[in-house]
């Protein structure tokens, strides 16, 4: 009589190889697709239901509720303007280079609007003409005048 | 003497490799600052001081003086009456210009919100008034 059985017990392998292939592909995937804000200022923005996509290569304007100027022509880092008289030379600057830059405000949603004023009002009298207002995506169970 | 050679296991240890990989993607998720590259966006017309042709009675003047406080055509309204109004003017005129003047201690949001609410009424010329065109436009007595 026999007892065991002919057939070997088979190891159960899972091929586990790929894994790692597969998970280093996605890290890089998503360092490549990751796109990098020269602006990095946390404001609380103001919230809107209408949201159009403003272009990559803008300049960016921040305005923190303690009233500090960030600004960065979207190339270098940004940093700290003195006041709104600066930002108009710079702008001045950028408009003799690309007449059509954009130039967008990223303020918080509580700083008073003379301080968002006063930053258009120095856009525009150097010759400013596309702005964009940053916003943050409205919550969804808010309601909607139409 | 019976010499046995003993099998070395010759396999790269890599199964830690894909937990290793995604720790990484985890933390690298985690750590991502996601930045708002959404907002609203208007475009000035050419500057021009010169241009005194300006006709206030065309225009819809908003004046936000606080929040939730808005006089429209010299009538205080709230934010849905507004809507109604700017509704039934878009209506009549779609090219009809609207003027927002924003009083300086009025949070910014406040002024976004009026700002979406005409976007979403589709209001083709909304003019957004800087302190020196207001100033310059006193002049003419619009305001």
């Amino acid at each position: 009589m026999q007892l065991r059985s002919k057939t070997k017990v088979q190891k159960t392998v899972i091929p586990t190889a790929s894994m790692s292939d597969i998970a280093f592909l996605l890290i890089i995937f998503f360092m490549l697709t990751t796109s990098f804000s020269p602006e990095r200022t946390s404001v609380q923005l103001p919230e809107s239901i209408i949201r159009a996509e403003v272009t990559d290569q803008a300049s960016i304007i921040a305005i923190s509720e303690d009233g500090t100027i960030m600004f960065t022509s979207g190339e270098e880092p940004a940093y700290e303007l003195a006041g709104p008289g600066e930002l108009g030379q710079l702008t001045e600057e950028i408009i003799g280079l690309v007449a059509e830059k954009e130039f967008v405000i990223k303020a918080d949603r509580n700083v008073p609007y003379q301080m968002v004023d006063s930053v258009l009002d120095a856009l525009r009298s150097n010759g400013a003409r596309n702005i964009g207002l940053l916003t943050r995506p409205e919550p969804k169970n808010a309601a909607t005048v139409q | 003497m019976k010499l046995r050679r003993l099998r070395e296991n010759n396999e790269i240890p890599t199964s830690s490799m894909s937990d290793i990989a995604f720790l990484l993607i985890v933390f690298f998720m985690l750590t991502a600052v996601f930045t708002s590259t959404q907002g609203l966006r208007f475009k000035y017309p050419e500057d021009d001081p010169t241009n005194t042709n300006i006709q206030p009675e065309e225009a819809v003047h908003i004046r936000i003086d606080g929040e939730g406080q808005f006089v429209v055509d010299k009538v205080a309204m709230t934010l849905e009456e507004l809507g109604g109004y700017i509704k039934s003017k878009m209506d009549q005129n779609p090219e009809k210009p609207v003027i927002i003047q924003t009083m300086p201690q009025v949070p910014y949001f406040a002024m976004i919100d009026v700002f979406d609410l005409l976007k979403q009424l589709d209001v083709q010329n909304v003019s957004i008034p800087t302190k020196t065109e207001i100033e310059r436009w006193k002049q003419f007595g619009v305001f």
